[in-house]
């Protein structure tokens, strides 16, 4: 993964495959985890307001959606109440800008009968992205971050605890995941400032 | 925060919180081990457009000593700024000053 800013001010990051691949799973995983939009005959959720107004009980999903006030349970559902749905609608935005930028630099992943899918390309490819899709990458890379972070309860000193793991313990791939995101990150961070 | 290696500028101590009685209602965001340092940085830069020398100042203050006020005013407009600061992932809550 590499990640440069052109004189243009585009970023353009380059993905082996094996790396857009992670990178798309991880955004499928977060629009399962944020679910599908609400239906259009929701006449509430057709002006952003949902009628459910209590912390998640997934601890990524509460994360992810935090309470807005931490003394005031009724101040907290009434804010969520009419901003989560609006949130949401804007995570599940960025993920799928992630998506379709790895599927025009990389193909659209192969579908178990192929038809109307290009082939995935095999070879490192580049994603050229405006200012404001490297935005969307970023919100987008970030919840995901938040997302395995949570999962992992990862501390400041999880670098430490994580270089102590047996390599057979079932959370490698995950610490492994969560260390390349913060690089892809950082880089991405830096060259969209 | 968690700090990918980044050089971070020595804090200055003259831009202080700015914080006007007749503008009651506060933001506050606080530290997580997830969020990167250069990432809340850029987003108290691209949420409120504060001076890089303030966004770091305000980053450290929240790195440090797990919290900071990082706006102020009526009670919409700070449920307004936290609303954007979640959906950049921050951690951020409304209270009123006291």
């Amino acid at each position: 993964m590499k990640v440069r800013k052109g004189r243009d001010g585009a970023v353009r990051i380059r993905f082996e495959p094996e790396e857009a691949a992670l990178v798309r799973t991880l955004m499928e995983q977060m629009l399962d985890l944020l679910g599908d939009p609400p239906g259009a005959d929701d006449e509430l959720a057709a002006v952003g307001i949902s009628d459910r107004a209590t912390t998640p009980e997934d601890p990524v999903l509460a994360r992810l959606f935090p309470d807005a006030y931490r003394d005031d349970g009724e101040a907290a559902g009434e804010f969520r109440r009419y901003t989560e749905m609006g949130l949401r609608d804007g995570k599940r935005e960025a993920a799928g800008i992630v998506l379709s930028g790895l599927a025009d630099a990389f193909g659209a992943p192969g579908g178990k009968d192929g038809a109307g899918s290009r082939a995935e390309k095999a070879s490192r490819a580049e994603v050229e992205l405006t200012t404001e899709h490297a935005q969307a990458w970023l919100r987008a890379l970030n919840d995901v971050r938040l997302a395995l972070g949570t999962r992992l309860d990862i501390s400041e000193e999880w670098y430490e605890e994580a270089e102590g793991l047996d390599p057979s313990d079932p959370r490698m791939p995950m610490y492994a995941a969560y260390d390349w995101l913060t690089m892809l990150q950082e880089s991405l961070v830096r060259a969209v400032w | 925060m968690s700090s990918a290696p980044a050089p971070v500028e020595l804090e200055r101590p003259d831009i202080a919180e700015e914080v006007a009685s007749d503008r009651p209602w506060l933001a506050i965001v606080w530290n997580d081990p997830i969020n990167l340092m250069s990432y809340v940085t850029y987003v108290f830069q691209a949420v409120f457009g504060y001076p890089k020398s303030k966004a770091e100042k305000l980053m450290m203050d929240v790195h440090h000593k797990g919290r900071a006020v990082v706006a102020n005013g009526t009670r919409e407009e700070m449920e307004r700024d936290v609303e954007v600061l979640h959906s950049y992932g921050l951690w951020a809550t409304v209270r009123r000053d006291d």
